[in-house]
């Protein structure tokens, strides 16, 4: 188990790593490149599967894997975003519509990422699956399949995951 | 909101969405009188209609590109990087961008370099933080010493180093037009600082003129040493996938381009390019418009000889010296591993050699080349004529037998050498992954797999017992403690066979068991083995040799862990007085003085251990400044000092400080502010300050969570102590939970037999003690003591305060027979302690009087009062 649980952990940080180097490297070759996190995982997963560390990992299982990668990733990257607010290294630029909606997403990503928290607490499954289909994409048929449990289930769950979620970042 | 209202909810939510909106209402207040969950329905109904939350309808791709997107170079201007701010841009390289930095405490100023593309997940941060410190001990005047090194907080690493203001190697010999000789002296200065890398364990990897700067006064600086590293992965494949960003093609072996392990046969190479573009003015290879797949076949043909494309510079030079000079410069740059030179030491051989006009190692070993060789050193010895001759050819003969011979054992030698650094090697890229108990079971894998290397080995015994050692000091580090036995035997069996008796080889085997042993706990026998390895050592090794001192820090370990504080302290202000002689404070006399603060705190020496945490505090500071985790040690220890002096509110103010620093330096989610958060608790809860206590650990906790997950013996460890607290202040309610996960965690991290699982039981049962649940208070330290005999030697101190509990609550069950007998046994254990957990026995004591006295045994009561009275 123990063995397990550090080939996790080691797959972990090379989804995180890969995620973060691809996002900047693409956006820096084309900034009109659309980032978005499905293509990363997907990319992300053509670049690893051929490390032995991925290499016998199922893709659905990378997925998963990586779709928390992605979560961290975003999570990071919304509180360096608030402390670079804080900071004030960047004061002059108060009126910056950039910073303001990049302000506004770390808001977002931060207050989802609570909320998951705390739905992860009464229900790890609905949990697992926002962050599967949110952060890495996941069909609903794959969700299905990972839990082992009907796409009706899925989408029923989904849909009151959803609505708990929205309102609980509204009531932040 | 627990399970139960989760599950309520979605069925309302569920079934009110089917209805039509006008009949969800009243459908809602039939069905639920619970207002915060009607309420939660409607709002979550509302939402639901509504479809447009704000972020789980968008396309997540805006969202993260807003987040990702960093065009703008971090590290603006005012940000700090542990004690250091940035001042100005000074350029960007291929890894990433350079700023100056200045020290706030010393006003000194540093490189600053912030790598590109480079992020590490959260779980390698704190592992990156460590080898930083293992980079940073690499002390050498011609490799520019990195001081501090971390993440920002999306996990970029970031480096300060000395700042260097030189030129590029290459550029310096342009400007100045360089001699022949100058620019050899320059690249053997390099050549030195690689090799003192290697001889660390640690690779360059991306060498090349730009990274190495020579100073106006002509001394040379090695860049970026081990920071390529970094940002690989530790598995050969995760190289391929970020290979190519890391090196510089062009300077890159041919290993390095395909993907595969390097090691310091890498370095050799690009080594061997830099003395071709020394030579030559140019690359061996253009490859600037060639993409990676070409490359690799570029580079495996020969380049063209370095005589061909000499600079015009060193026209000059006779013929048979760029034979050499071709020989050299391209058995360093084979492309196949094997051929090149097996070690930077090799390389440097042969430079020397050519400065000498002595024959190379690397040269074909040619009667023709030795006797051409021969001529050119003794030209005008040379004579014609017969005597002449016979005394000519009888000098080469005896010259070529005598050159193979010593070459021969330096191969040897060097082969040896080779084989441990890149056996050592490639244990510590396995070995990254020592973050905890689940990753080192990785690394003895690893260790595993070494082994059978090393049984391979049985043609060169002296090389197989240093790797028996190594990897047998190895496992002892993770924990393999029988295996580790088994091969550290082997070794000293060996080296007996192989060495004198009493050799320092043999004495360092002696040193590497006994510092087993005391990982054993068997303290007699790792006492008697560091005696012998110490008695070896001071026959025949002068007194401050670095293996003599570092066996009497072994020793002194055994003298504090047995309770014997004033030998170690003896022992300890030798050693230090040995390192200290005339020379700075070094790394190791800081650590034999961190040593010697705490035996003189264990034997009670307050004022002592002050005045040497002091000095320590003062030393970390010069060498570290103000904000670094040596300097919260010390704080710490200070701290401690204080609360023994019963001057809590003092000792409070340290630890504060401490919690300070480690808060800056590791951030908020990190274990170490966690314990500096737990001492700030305990210091508090000497000043009866329970509430504040129990809120600092509580903090301590949830960032062990954070960190660690749920199921982790650190968070085990806080919730003990959170428990501990409850329990001093009577909330059962808050300790009991406390303790059952507590014992959660240890049964299903440490199994049934662990004695720590029989501590956390034993507390378990302290509550339902005080709550007078003897029954349940009986079975739980009824099984923590079986625990403990089963886990622990007889005489464990744990054995006797289980005895005594048991006793305790026997007695409050008024079963006075039994309790006087558990009472007893457990008080026995305790007083053949050399450092009796003081206040167990004073129970045991009392309870024995209490137990004796109602049996009606008037003696023995007696006996126990007066020992009472005594000891009170």
């Amino acid at each position: 188990m123990a063995d397990d649980r550090a080939a996790l952990d080691h797959l972990f940080s090379l989804a995180y790593e890969e995620l973060r180097r691809l996002a900047s490297v693409v956006r820096r070759n084309d900034p009109s490149i659309t980032l978005s996190p499905t293509a990363l995982v997907h990319e992300a997963w053509i670049k690893l599967a051929d490390s032995p560390a991925v290499g016998h990992t199922s893709p659905l299982h990378f997925k998963r894997i990586a779709a928390r990668a992605m979560r961290q990733v975003l999570v990071d990257a919304a509180r360096h975003r608030k402390a670079e607010k804080r900071g004030g290294g960047r004061a002059l630029v108060t009126f910056d519509e950039a910073l303001d909606a990049r302000l506004e997403s770390a808001e977002q990503v931060l207050a989802l990422h609570d909320a998951l928290e705390a739905l992860a607490q009464v229900s790890p499954r609905q949990a697992e699956m926002v962050e599967g289909r949110f952060f890495g994409g996941l069909e609903v048929r794959e969700i299905a399949e990972m839990q082992a449990v009907s796409e009706a289930t899925v989408l029923r769950d989904w849909r009151a995951a959803k609505a708990w979620l929205s309102t609980e970042m509204g009531s932040r | 909101m627990d399970r139960d209202a989760w599950e309520r909810i979605q069925d309302l939510f569920h079934r009110a969405r089917e209805l039509p909106p006008e009949q969800r209402e009243s459908f809602l207040s039939g069905q639920c009188d619970d207002p915060a969950i009607a309420g939660r329905v409607r709002d979550m109904l509302a939402a639901d209609e509504a479809e447009a939350t704000p972020i789980l309808d968008a396309p997540l791709g805006a969202v993260a590109e807003r987040l990702l997107d960093d065009q703008a170079p971090p590290g603006a201007p005012d940000q700090r990087f542990g004690p250091y701010t940035v001042r100005r841009l000074l350029g960007e390289g291929g890894m990433g961008t350079v700023f100056l930095a200045v020290r706030d405490d010393l006003e000194s100023e540093a490189a600053l370099k912030i790598l590109r593309d480079a992020s590490l997940s959260p779980s390698r941060r704190e592992r990156f933080q460590s080898e930083q410190r293992a980079l940073a001990q690499l002390h050498h005047p011609s490799i520019a010493q990195l001081y501090d090194a971390g993440t920002l907080p999306d996990g970029t690493p970031w480096f300060v180093m000395e700042y260097v203001e030189g030129l590029p190697l290459t550029e310096y010999c342009r400007r100045r037009k360089t001699s022949l000789r100058g620019r050899l002296l320059l690249f053997r200065a390099v050549a030195d600082a690689v090799r003192h890398a290697h001889r660390h364990a640690i690779v360059h990897r991306d060498l090349k003129p730009s990274n190495v700067l020579v100073k106006d006064d002509g001394s040379v600086r090695l860049l970026d040493c081990g920071i390529a590293k970094q940002l690989e992965g530790d598995e050969p494949a995760d190289q391929t996938r970020t290979g190519l960003r890391l090196m510089t093609p062009a300077y890159a072996a041919p290993e390095q381009l395909r993907g595969e392990q390097v090691g310091t046969f890498t370095d050799v190479y690009a080594l061997g390019v830099i003395l071709y573009e020394l030579l030559t003015g140019q690359v061996p290879h253009d490859l600037s418009r060639l993409n990676p797949a070409e490359m690799i076949p570029a580079v495996s043909e020969p380049p063209a000889r370095p005589s061909q494309r000499a600079l015009r510079a060193l026209a000059g030079l006779a013929r048979g010296e760029w034979a050499d000079l071709d020989v050299l410069c391209l058995t360093a740059m084979h492309p196949d591993p094997a051929r090149r030179y097996q070690t930077v030491d090799a390389l440097i051989a042969d430079i020397d050699h050519f400065l000498d006009g002595a024959p190379l190692d690397a040269r074909p070993d040619t009667v023709s080349y030795r006797l051409a060789k021969f001529v050119r050193r003794h030209r005008s010895g040379v004579v014609a004529g017969t005597l002449a001759v016979l005394t000519f050819l009888a000098t080469v003969v005896f010259y070529t037998v005598r050159l193979r011979a010593a070459r021969d054992d330096a191969l040897a030698e060097s082969a040896r050498t080779q084989r441990v650094q890149q056996f050592m090697e490639k244990l510590l890229q396995g070995g990254e992954d020592d973050a905890g108990p689940a990753d080192s079971l990785r690394v003895t894998t690893l260790i595993d797999r070494g082994l059978l290397d090393v049984r391979s080995l049985d043609a060169e015994p002296e090389a197989q017992a240093d790797l028996l050692e190594t990897l047998g000091g190895l496992y002892t580090r993770f924990g393999k403690l029988d295996r580790a036995d088994s091969l550290l035997r082997a070794a000293l069996e060996r080296r007996e066979r192989l060495y004198p008796a009493g050799s320092p080889p043999i004495a360092r085997s002696l040193a590497a068991l006994g510092q087993l042993r005391t990982e054993q706990a068997s303290f007699d026998s790792a006492e008697a083995l560091l005696d012998s390895a110490l008695a070896l050592y001071h026959e025949r090794l002068p007194a401050d040799h670095p293996d003599a001192l570092a066996a009497a820090t072994s020793l002194a370990r055994v003298f504090e862990e047995t309770g014997h504080y004033d030998r170690a302290i003896a022992l300890l202000t030798e050693t230090a007085r040995a390192q200290g002689a005339g020379r700075d404070t070094t790394p190791e006399l800081l650590a034999t003085l961190y040593g010697l603060a705490n035996n003189h705190f264990y034997a009670g020496h307050y004022d002592t251990s002050d005045s040497l945490n002091r000095t320590l505090l003062a030393a970390y500071r010069r060498r570290f400044g103000e904000a670094h985790p040596n300097v919260a040690d010390a704080l710490t220890n200070l701290g401690a000092i204080q609360q023994e002096k019963g001057n809590y509110a003092e000792a409070e103010r340290y630890h504060r400080q401490s919690l300070e620093i480690v808060r800056r330096w590791y951030g908020e989610d990190n274990p170490r502010t966690a314990t500096g958060l737990t001492q700030v608790g305990r210091a508090l809860l000497y000043e009866d300050r329970y509430d504040e206590a129990l809120a600092l650990q509580r903090q301590a906790l949830a960032i062990l969570e954070r960190v660690y997950g749920s199921n982790h013996p650190r968070v085990a460890s806080a919730l003990n102590d959170i428990g501990g607290v409850a329990y001093m202040r009577d909330q059962y309610d808050v300790a009991e939970p406390a303790y059952r996960r507590v014992i959660e965690i240890y049964r299903s991290v440490y199994g049934e037999r662990h004695y720590q699982l029989g501590t956390a039981i034993s507390n378990l049962g302290g509550v339902y003690l005080d709550r007078r649940q003897y029954v349940e208070a009986e079975r739980l330290f009824r099984q923590a003591l079986a625990i403990f005999v089963e886990a622990l030697q007889p005489d464990n101190v744990n054995i006797g305060i289980g005895h005594i509990k048991l006793g305790r609550t026997l007695l409050r069950a008024r079963r006075f027979g039994e309790a006087a007998e558990e009472s007893r046994a457990g008080y026995e254990i305790l007083i053949k302690q050399s450092n009796p957990a003081a206040s167990f026995v004073r129970a045991a004591r009392r309870d024995l009087a209490a137990a004796y006295d109602s049996l009606g045994k008037k003696e023995l009561a007696d006996r126990f009062k007066r020992e009472l009275a005594d000891t009170t």
